[in-house]
C-alpha cells in the first residue's frame, strides 16, 4: 500500500515538475483573467487571448466567474491575496466594486494614449470592451395585419397589439421602459426617475401593463424560450439571443426604438500582481478593431475600438447595439443612477410585484 | 426494552463501574468535530456578526425587516410554502415508503435506486423539466388537448401550483427515505404479536407500526421544511410574480455586496426555521401520544 502510494506521489511530483517547467518554456508570466464561460469565453481565446499571447510571450488563465463575481473579488481584495489580473464587470457589478474600493484605477495613458474611446466607454476603474441591448422582441406573425411595432407606446397599446408579453422580473429597464411609453424623452430618463414624483410616474405605468404580463423571466435563457413556445408574443430579451429565435424559423424582429444600451466593462483588481500586463491585455482588448471584428461576428457583443464598423456589411452592422444607427435610438443604461437607488427602488419592486 | 428485561432477569452482582471518559472515542471524533468547527459553527458566527454588528452591535438590520410589509409578507408566504411542501410530503412519501418497506429485499434497493437517482440530479434541471412538462406546448398540456380535456393550452407553468409541484417533486425523496429508513428498523414480529393478541391489521397498523415510524417521518417533515426554507431558484423560474421567497430577497442583497441585511434575513430565517421544527416535532410526539 505505502509503496503504491509513494508510486504515486512521485509520479503526480514528477507531473507537476514537468508542467511547471513546461509553462516556464511556454511563457514568461500568467495572466489571470475572470471572463464569462461557455462560447463568450471560447470567442474571446480564438481572438483576443491567441493574440496577446503571441505578442507578449505570456499565457492568459482565463477564469469562469460570472456568477458570484462580486462575492469573490471582495473576499480576494480583503485577504489580500488577489489571485486575478483582469476582471470582467457588468454595468451594475462595476460602480459597486469600485465603491467599495476592489478595483485599481485604470491608466488611460497606458490604455487609450490617444484618446480614441468615446466618453461612454471610459469610467475610472473600468473601461467598456463590449455592449449588448435589452430590446424589445416582436412575433411578427402575431402582429394584427399591417402592423408593426415601433416603440414602447406599441408594447403598452394592448388594443392594437392584443397577446401576452413578458418583462424581466426585476426593476431596472423596465422602470426606464415605462417612461419612454409615458413619453418622457430618453435624455431625461433618469431625471425625471431620480424624483419620487417620476418614481410613481413609471410604476403607474407599469401598473397598466402588469395584467398583460403573465410571465416574468429570471434569466436569458428563459425569455427566449417564452417567445420560442409563444408563451408570449412580445419580450424584452438580450440582443444577442434573438439569432437563436430567427435560426429556429420564429419570425421574430427587434425594435431597437427605446432600447436599453447595457456597457460590459473589464477591470484590474485591488492588489492584481501584474498590473502593467494587465492594462496591456485591455488596451488590446479594447482598442484592436481587426480583433473585435472577429470576435463580434461570433458573439455580438461589439465594443467601441476605432473603425470597428470599417468594412462590415451594412445588413451585419445593423443588428449591432453599438452601430451607430442603432446607438442614436437608444439610451444607455445610467449604472451610477442603479447602484445609488436600487435599494430603495427594488424594495418597491418587490412590494409592487407582490400586490 | 428488550435488552432491559434481560438484565433484569440477570442476578449475577454488575461491577460498579466508574465513570471513565471515553479519550480514545473522543479523539476519533476529532477531525469531524474540527471540520464542523471550521466549515459550520465559524461561517454561523460570521453570518450572525454580518448580520448584528455594523461594525457596532445593531438591529438596524433585523428593525428593516421585521418593520417592512414586503419582508414580512415575503416571510409568512416563505412558511407557509414551506410548511404545505413539507406536510404533503409526508402524506405522499409515507404510503411510498410503506411500498416500498413491504417489497422483497432484492426489488427495495430497485425501487430505492428509483427514488435516488432524481435526488442526485441537479436542481435547476429538474426545475426545468418541470417547465418542459408544464408549459403552453408542454407534455401535459398536449396530453390533455389529445384527451379533449381543453381545447387551448392550460396556464399551470408561472403559477403558484407549479412551484408547489416543483418543490415536492425535487424534495420527495428526501421524505421517501426518512420515513423508509425508520421503518427498515421496525421488528415486524411486534406488528404480528399485536395480531395475535386480537387487534385488526387497521389496528396494529395504527397503534404499533405508524406510531414506531413516527420519529422518522417527523424527521423527514423537518428536513424537507428546513432545505424548503432556502429555496430560490425553483420558484423564479416556475412560479408567478408573487412566489417571492426569502432566498430570492437574500440573493438580490447579495448581489449588491449588501452583506448586512442578507445576513439578517439569514439570521431570521434560521431563527424560523429552528422554532417550526421544534414545533413540527412537537406535532409529532402529540400524534404519536394520541395514536397509542
Amino acid at each position: 500500500m505505502t509503496v503504491q502510494l509513494n508510486k504515486i506521489v512521485c509520479g503526480a511530483l514528477a507531473a507537476c515538475t514537468l508542467a511547471a517547467v513546461g509553462a516556464t518554456y511556454a511563457a514568461d508570466k500568467t495572466l489571470t483573467v475572470a471572463w464569462s464561460g461557455g462560447s463568450v469565453a471560447q470567442a474571446e481565446r480564438q481572438t483576443f487571448i491567441a493574440a496577446f499571447e503571441k505578442a507578449n510571450h505570456a499565457r492568459v488563465d482565463l477564469k469562469a466567474s460570472e456568477l458570484a463575481v462580486l462575492a469573490q473579488l471582495e473576499s480576494m481584495v480583503k485577504i489580500g491575496d488577489t489571485s486575478w489580473d483582469v476582471v470582467e464587470l457588468s454595468g451594475g457589478k462595476l460602480p459597486v466594486a469600485a465603491d467599495k474600493g476592489l478595483l485599481e484605477p485604470l491608466d488611460y495613458s497606458v490604455i487609450d494614449p490617444q484618446n480614441k474611446l468615446p466618453a461612454i466607454a471610459r469610467e475610472k476603474y473600468g473601461v467598456v470592451w463590449g455592449t449588448y441591448s435589452t430590446v424589445l422582441v416582436q412575433n411578427t406573425s402575431k402582429n394584427p395585419k399591417g402592423k408593426k411595432m415601433r416603440s414602447w407606446k406599441d408594447f403598452w397599446d394592448v388594443k392594437t397589439f392584443p397577446g401576452p408579453r413578458s418583462l424581466r422580473a426585476w426593476p431596472k429597464e423596465n422602470l426606464e421602459y415605462a417612461l419612454l411609453a409615458d413619453g418622457v424623452d430618453k435624455n431625461d430618463i433618469y431625471k425625471v426617475l431620480g424624483t419620487e414624483q417620476g418614481l410613481d410616474r413609471a410604476f403607474r405605468k407599469l401598473d397598466q401593463i402588469k395584467p398583460y404580463v403573465p410571465v416574468w423571466w429570471e434569466n436569458g435563457a428563459q425569455s427566449v424560450q417564452l417567445l420560442a413556445d409563444q408563451e408570449v408574443y412580445y419580450s424584452t430579451t438580450f440582443n444577442g439571443r434573438v439569432e437563436k429565435l430567427v435560426k429556429d424559423k420564429v419570425p421574430v424582429e427587434i425594435v431597437w426604438n427605446g432600447g436599453a444600451l447595457m456597457r460590459g466593462f473589464m477591470g484590474i483588481p485591488k492588489g492584481s500582481k501584474n498590473i502593467d500586463l494587465a492594462q496591456q491585455y485591455i488596451k488590446l482588448r479594447v482598442l484592436d478593431a481587426d480583433l473585435d471584428r472577429q470576435y463580434i461576428q461570433q458573439i455580438p457583443y461589439p465594443g467601441f475600438a476605432p473603425g470597428l464598423m470599417d468594412g462590415l456589411k451594412p445588413e451585419f452592422i445593423r443588428t449591432l447595439p453599438a452601430s451607430p444607427e442603432n446607438l442614436e435610438m437608444q439610451f444607455v443604461s445610467d449604472d451610477q443612477f442603479w447602484k445609488d437607488n436600487i435599494a430603495h427602488i427594488q424594495e418597491r419592486w418587490n412590494e409592487w410585484m407582490l400586490k | 426494552m428488550d435488552h432491559t428485561s434481560k438484565h433484569s432477569l440477570n442476578t449475577t452482582p454488575v461491577p460498579v463501574r466508574r465513570r471513565v471518559w471515553p479519550v480514545g472515542q473522543i479523539l476519533l471524533l476529532l477531525p469531524a468535530l474540527l471540520l464542523l468547527l471550521l466549515f459550520f459553527v465559524l461561517p454561523n458566527l460570521d453570518v450572525v456578526r454580518v448580520g448584528l454588528f455594523d461594525p457596532d452591535f445593531t438591529l438596524e438590520h433585523v428593525a428593516k425587516i421585521t418593520s417592512t410589509r414586503t419582508y414580512l409578507s415575503v416571510f409568512g408566504n416563505t412558511i407557509q410554502i414551506s410548511l404545505v411542501v413539507a406536510v404533503l410530503g409526508a402524506l405522499i412519501g409515507y404510503p411510498v415508503a410503506y411500498f416500498i418497506n413491504s417489497r422483497p429485499r432484492a426489488i427495495q434497493m430497485k425501487l430505492l435506486l428509483l427514488i435516488l437517482v432524481p435526488l442526485w440530479m441537479s436542481v435547476l434541471i429538474r426545475s426545468y423539466s418541470w417547465m418542459v412538462l408544464l408549459g403552453r406546448d408542454g407534455v401535459l398540456n398536449a396530453a390533455l388537448m389529445w384527451l379533449s380535456v381543453t381545447e387551448a393550452p392550460v396556464r399551470l407553468l408561472y403559477t403558484s401550483g407549479a412551484v408547489y409541484l416543483a418543490m415536492l417533486q425535487i424534495l420527495l425523496p428526501v421524505q421517501i427515505i426518512a420515513s423508509y429508513s425508520a421503518m427498515t428498523e421496525i421488528d415486524m414480529t411486534l406488528v404480528r404479536a399485536a395480531q395475535t393478541c386480537g387487534a385488526s391489521a387497521v389496528q396494529a397498523m395504527r397503534r404499533v407500526f405508524i406510531p414506531l415510524s413516527m420519529e422518522g417521518t417527523v424527521t423527514g417533515v423537518a428536513l424537507v421544511f428546513m432545505l424548503s426554507m432556502g429555496f430560490f431558484i425553483t420558484p423564479a423560474l416556475v412560479g408567478s410574480r408573487k412566489d417571492l421567497m426569502l432566498g430570492n430577497l437574500v440573493m438580490q442583497h447579495v448581489q449588491q455586496l449588501n452583506w448586512g441585511l442578507a445576513a439578517a434575513i439569514a439570521l431570521l430565517m434560521l431563527l424560523a426555521t429552528l422554532v417550526v421544527v421544534v414545533l413540527i416535532k412537537a406535532a409529532g410526539r402529540y400524534l404519536t401520544r394520541w395514536m397509542v
